[in-house]
């Protein structure tokens, strides 16, 4: 992958060091010097910290010692840990199974020119402006069984104990996480619909093409480059969820929606052992490491294919 | 262009320093002449700076008060602890909570300083002075306030359902079944928090097989998780919980974003277990409620049991520890004996925190609610035991497993069987 793009890049600079009238054609060495100190020091050490961590036994207090594969063992006969694996695996596709199609409709209504929709759009767009916990905190009270929304609509909640079981509370965050994400995204869908070359509407208009037809024949392919970027962008997201699950569910009922996340949290900074939470969070550096470079692998997007080819 | 990446450098730079000075920064504030008193930063610091104003008044060594405020605290106190940052003297809850520190020798025995003046052990009630005695030594002295569990009621509802407050656990089961009759949940439970879940099992376990059964268990012997008193209150929980009485939705109820005290508040629900917070929650989410119809009482005896109708459970009180490595023990000990000085327990009195000294009895009545605080300080005074939350008692290690366990033997996830194991696979302490 990194052929192409880093091509490309080299590409574009020579170009402008053209322009700029100095005989250059790969950027100097000197340039990457700040990203890569940065990278050095905030990125790749406290993940080699981390990954020494995981073979330590450490309650904070005190020098960690040494012991061995003792956290890998006992992670590997866990079963919260394997559960929370497989619960990370849930919501992050549940979340881009949600999240993708609202978006999509949603940022391409949004790129229209229909009366009203500015003022509309910038009210879509207001959970974006929000934090995490306010929100997690203002559903938590709008969800609430016996005062909040369930109570006056027992038949289609019931007693209303939507994080009392294991499903409802995944629905819950994944709707959450919906609520939160989706402006962000179907700003990005809304991008790549504005971008679409308004010939290719109106040769399509001529040939008797109508609106639907339209979106699924020329929005939606032209949105393919959109669409890698927001879902690697869900996936990430997915992946690392922790802020909802803390104040929504904490992990529960039970241990019913501790994601890895939250159980890294909980083992490092509840329990203080460190070597275990040190552990689960290589297990998701490699577990999320893996999920990006098969998407970009499999959508191609390594090869940074135009959408306005033939034009 | 170039003069541009040089900003960036001499930036990079800049943040870099920034970031050593940060850190060394902490280090050359604690000057030899001073005493760092860290505590958890909320209301009651009101009266930590009053107390250190008047300490520093009369000393040549000084104190500082530093505060880390809200839930942070534990982790950041974990943080500093073991480094040259480290305070004097700490807040802290006592028992587990301090054994990590004092199993690393980083907390100095106060059995010296209390040979040389009785007074810092004699002035405190001894049932909250002994949570923090650990291995046989003192780790702490008691500061702010008790925190017992109460059985809180609503008044009116238990008034229109012809009931009065329970004494027994029969009188407590038969008040599920009338109050279920009238379509009201009998107990408001926020089993989201979990802890507030946690409270039942130590009530009904206190009562049934007394303190010594809990403390066996802490202190090693996993036996005690599968003796017949042991099954016997499981057995007693699960009855509960399978007679409605907590309604079938508390899993999503919270305490902590208000939902159980308004079931209690609103007549939705007719009692509420909860730490005597309970009372303020009340007075400042329904002052009308707490005024008029809060009603309150200690936990129902159990017929046959063993542990005593008079014990409580809860958060004895918080502590002040000392490091062994201060400089001033001298001036920590002439420090920590304000903590039972009259001046200490009217400003907690104050503010509405009970003192758990023996001469906070002369001034109940200036307390913020005087017939509430006498009702707490001589529930304390006369209890044979008080037992720390099991979530405090046990090393941080635990907690997690515990409230676990709770939650699930509630919402029927984990058996009486399953409930024994996930209790013998605690981390011993």
């Amino acid at each position: 992958m990194s052929t192409s793009s880093l091509g490309s890049g080299s590409g574009r600079s020579a170009r402008a060091g053209r322009r700029a009238g100095v005989g250059v054609t790969r950027p100097g060495l000197v340039w990457a010097v700040p990203a890569t100190v940065f990278f050095l020091l905030f990125a790749l050490l406290p993940l080699v910290l981390v990954a020494v961590l995981s073979f330590t036994s450490w309650d904070g207090v005190g020098a960690p010692t040494f012991n061995g594969l003792d956290n890998w063992t006992k992670l590997l006969h866990d079963p919260v840990m394997t559960q929370s694996i497989w619960l990370t695996l849930v919501l992050t596709v549940a979340g881009v199974v949600v999240q993708t199609p609202v978006s999509i409709l949603l940022g391409v209504w949004a790129a229209g020119h229909q009366r009203n929709r500015a003022v509309l759009s910038a009210v879509f767009f207001i959970p974006l402006l929000l934090s995490a916990t306010a929100i997690s905190v203002v559903w938590r009270a709008i969800l609430d069984p016996n005062f909040g929304v369930p109570s006056q609509m027992q038949w289609l909640f019931g007693d209303g104990n939507l994080m009392g079981s294991q499903s409802g509370a995944i629905a819950v965050l994944t709707f959450v996480g919906m609520w939160q994400w989706t402006p962000m995204h179907a700003l990005l869908y809304q991008g790549g619909a504005r971008a679409v070359p308004q010939v290719l509407y109106q040769a399509a208009a001529i040939d008797g093409a109508g609106k639907v037809r339209q979106f699924l024949h020329i929005t939606l392919p032209q949105l393919r480059n959109t669409m890698i970027t927001s879902v690697i962008l869900m996936l990430v997201g997915g992946l690392t969820t922790f802020d909802t699950v803390l104040i929504l569910t904490q992990g529960g009922p039970g241990t019913d929606t501790t994601n890895s996340a939250y159980y890294m949290y909980q083992q490092a900074f509840k329990s203080f052992d460190f070597g275990s939470g040190s552990a689960i969070a290589l297990v998701l550096v490699v577990v999320a490491t893996l999920i990006s470079l098969a998407v970009v692998r499999l959508s191609g997007y390594d090869k940074m294919r135009g959408t306005t080819e033939g034009l | 262009m170039k003069r541009r990446a040089f900003a960036v450098a001499l930036g990079l730079s800049l943040a870099t320093v920034g970031v050593t000075a940060c850190s060394s920064g902490s280090t050359a504030a604690g000057g030899s002449n001073t005493i760092h008193v860290l505590v958890y930063g909320d209301a009651s610091n009101k009266v930590e700076k009053q107390i250190v104003e008047t300490f520093n008044k009369t000393s040549k060594v000084k104190v500082v008060l530093d505060t880390i405020p809200g839930a942070d605290y534990q982790s950041k106190l974990n943080t500093v602890i073991n480094t040259p940052q480290a305070p004097d003297i700490f807040f802290n809850w006592g028992g587990g909570s301090i054994q990590p520190y004092v199993k690393a020798d980083l907390l100095l025995p106060l059995d010296d300083m209390i040979a040389s003046d009785p007074g810092l052990k004699s002035n405190f009630l001894p049932a909250v002075f002994n949570t923090a005695v650990i291995d046989g030594k003192s780790y702490g002295i008691p500061m702010r306030g008790t925190q017992p569990v109460l059985l809180f009621n609503n008044k009116k509802v238990l008034a229109d359902a012809g009931l009065s407050v329970p004494k027994t656990w029969d009188e407590l089961l038969n008040a599920v079944t009338v109050l279920k009759g009238k379509g009201v949940t009998p107990f408001a439970l926020g089993g989201g928090d979990q802890w507030p879940t946690l409270m039942w099992y130590e009530y009904v376990f206190d009562r049934v097989a007394g303190p010594d059964l809990f403390q066996k268990a802490l202190s090693g012997d996993k036996t005690a998780w599968e003796s017949p008193e042991s099954k016997k209150a499981l057995g007693m929980l699960k009855q509960l919980v399978d007679a409605g009485a907590f309604g079938s939705n508390f899993d999503s109820v919270k305490f902590t974003d208000g939902g159980s005290p308004a079931l209690l508040a609103k007549g939705k629900a007719a009692f509420e277990l909860m730490g005597s917070w309970g009372y303020a929650t009340q007075q400042d989410a329904n002052p009308d409620f707490a005024k008029n119809d809060l009603g309150y009482s200690n936990f129902p005896s159990v017929s046959g049991g063993k542990g005593d109708p008079a014990d409580v459970v809860g958060n004895t009180n918080n502590f002040y520890s000392v490091l062994k490595k201060t400089k001033h023990p001298k001036e920590a000990a002439e420090f920590l004996k304000l903590m039972y000085s009259d001046e200490f327990v009217k400003a907690q009195l104050a503010i509405g925190n009970l003192p758990t000294t023996t001469n906070t009895e002369q001034f109940l009545d200036t307390s913020a609610s005087p017939e509430y605080s006498k009702y707490q300080y001589n529930l304390v005074k006369a209890a044979p035991s008080f037992q720390l939350s099991w979530d405090q008692a046990y090393p941080p290690a635990a907690t997690t497993p515990i409230h676990t366990a709770v939650q699930q033997f509630f919402n029927g996830k984990l058996d009486v069987d399953g409930f024994i194991k996930a209790m013998q696979a605690l981390p011993a302490s």
